[in-house]
């Protein structure tokens, strides 16, 4: 966007990018909450799983801050085209992290739940997973900002290893609950960090697919990737 | 000519006097379809618009090059009756220009000249004005002064007064620029309600009138046809770049 000539509104121009400023910095809270949520798990620190929950109003404060600002320029700038596209994008991002951040709130409740018991295995596919996330979202949020089609096409992949390693992870925790009812609980817990962190992949995923929208003005989101291709 | 279209343009080039105001314009107009033309001030477009009802033949020391076609004729053919071309385009200005005459007398006029007798007038008169949702605010002062209406219904007379003649095309410069949201809203709806039946061609500078009323849109720059196309893909995902920076502000 900002590659793009200047408005002859400077004023519009600084609102259209405090939303992507507020964006990028929505993005940094809700990756850092997810980090700190999985250093959480994998250091058994409860109090750092509380924290992150805390951290979320933040987010849910962003969130409604930069939505509130996207619908006033909505109402008063009238946006078309690239403007347009971007500020519906940009209200779908904001939802999108908004609900990461909660994924993050997510795990961190189970954290504080698993940490109240001895820990049932070593983790090696979740820190896998959750770099791999981390990453989704960095990579979808560059994409937003540089318009780089290439890097939300990425995201869109890395989807699908996620999906994988939550399958696996899954059949896994099964062979834990199949061995000893007692694991049950630990393991559900364990099931449902990883469901939640396959989630947040979808959010990036979203993310991606709307800056596909914004760059292209096409509608990817119901696609896969073999059909992009 | 395809059978949707009732204008086409063919290479057409406009001169003033040395200067050109229009280069190698090659466009259709659909039948029954709103049509916006857009641009910067300066852009050709309120002289295409009077190009096709053959209103710059009064300006001196103008030119015109290339085939304007009116169901499948060029107008710019030397038997061809200008008056006649204008009976069948029609035309609104900017700000409204009744007559100072009587209401009735400002629709009547243009048919009584051409022939049309005493006894169907009054027919002519109310269906020209229910056209152009005028009749209830005014059926009963049909013979008080058309000046003493307000801006907005001054402008849906001048369109009942255009209607009155039967034209197939309306051509429509800025025609609400100088009236309030109200009266903008009326000529809006009304336009959408005319394309029944009416073709419609309308410069506007109002880039969300473009939107809301039109289904195609042309963006003219310095005498070019840049980019024409449906009026949604226009405002969603113009595929001109100079059409973007347009329409998003960001020219000049």
């Amino acid at each position: 966007m900002m590659e793009e000539k200047r408005h002859t509104s400077l004023h519009y121009e600084k609102e259209l990018q405090a939303i992507k400023d507020g964006i990028i910095y929505l993005g940094a809270l809700t990756e850092t909450a997810i980090r700190k949520a999985m250093k959480s798990l994998s250091d058994r620190d409860t109090e750092l799983a509380r924290r992150v929950i805390r951290d979320d109003d933040e987010i849910d404060r962003l969130d409604t801050d930069l939505e509130e600002r996207c619908i006033k320029i909505l109402a008063l700038r009238q946006p078309t085209a690239i403007d347009l596209r971007f500020i519906t994008t940009a209200i779908k991002i904001t939802g999108h992290l908004e609900r990461i951040g909660d994924m993050a709130v997510n795990i961190a409740e189970k954290v504080m739940l698993l940490n109240e018991e001895p820990q049932l295995k070593p983790y090696i596919d979740l820190p896998r997973m959750a770099d791999l996330v981390g990453g989704m979202i960095k990579d979808s949020l560059d994409s937003f900002v540089k318009s780089d089609l290439e890097q939300a096409e990425k995201v869109r992949r890395v989807e699908q290893v996620i999906d994988d390693l939550n399958e696996q992870i899954f059949r896994e925790l099964l062979t834990f609950m199949m061995e000893d009812s007692k694991n049950i609980h630990r393991a559900l817990l364990v099931m449902q960090v990883s469901k939640n962190m396959e989630r947040i992949a979808d959010h990036a995923k979203g993310i991606a697919d709307m800056v596909t929208y914004m760059v292209t003005g096409e509608c990817v989101r119901h696609q896969t990737c073999s059909m992009l291709e | 000519m395809e059978s949707n279209t009732i204008i086409k343009l063919k290479d057409v080039n406009f001169y003033y006097g040395q200067s050109r105001a229009l280069t190698d314009i090659s466009m259709t107009f659909g039948k029954n379809k709103v049509t916006a033309l857009i641009g910067p001030s300066g852009c050709g477009k309120s002289t295409l618009l009077r190009l096709l009802n053959r209103m710059n033949d009064l300006i001196d020391g103008t030119r015109v090059e290339g085939e304007i076609l009116f169901e499948e004729k060029n107008i710019y053919a030397p038997d061809v009756d200008p008056v006649e071309i204008r009976r069948k385009i029609g035309m609104v200005f900017q700000k409204p220009n009744p007559f100072p005459k009587t209401i009735y007398n400002n629709i009547a006029y243009g048919p009584k000249l051409t022939g049309v007798n005493a006894g169907d007038l009054d027919t002519l008169v109310e269906q020209s004005l229910k056209q152009s949702v005028l009749w209830d605010e005014v059926k009963d002062v049909l013979n008080k002064s058309a000046m003493n209406l307000s801006g907005g219904q001054q402008q849906r007379l001048c369109i009942a007064r255009a209607l009155a003649m039967k034209p197939d095309v309306l051509l429509m410069d800025e025609p609400t620029s100088a009236l309030d949201p109200i009266s903008t809203a009326k000529i809006e709806e009304l336009i959408e309600e005319l394309k029944k039946d009416y073709t419609i061609i309308i410069v506007t500078h109002n880039m969300q009138q473009a939107a809301r009323i039109s289904d195609e849109t042309a963006f003219f720059y310095i005498g070019n046809l840049i980019e024409y196309n449906k009026t949604e893909k226009i405002f969603t995902k113009p595929e001109v770049k100079q059409t973007e920076d347009y329409i998003t502000g960001r020219f000049g």
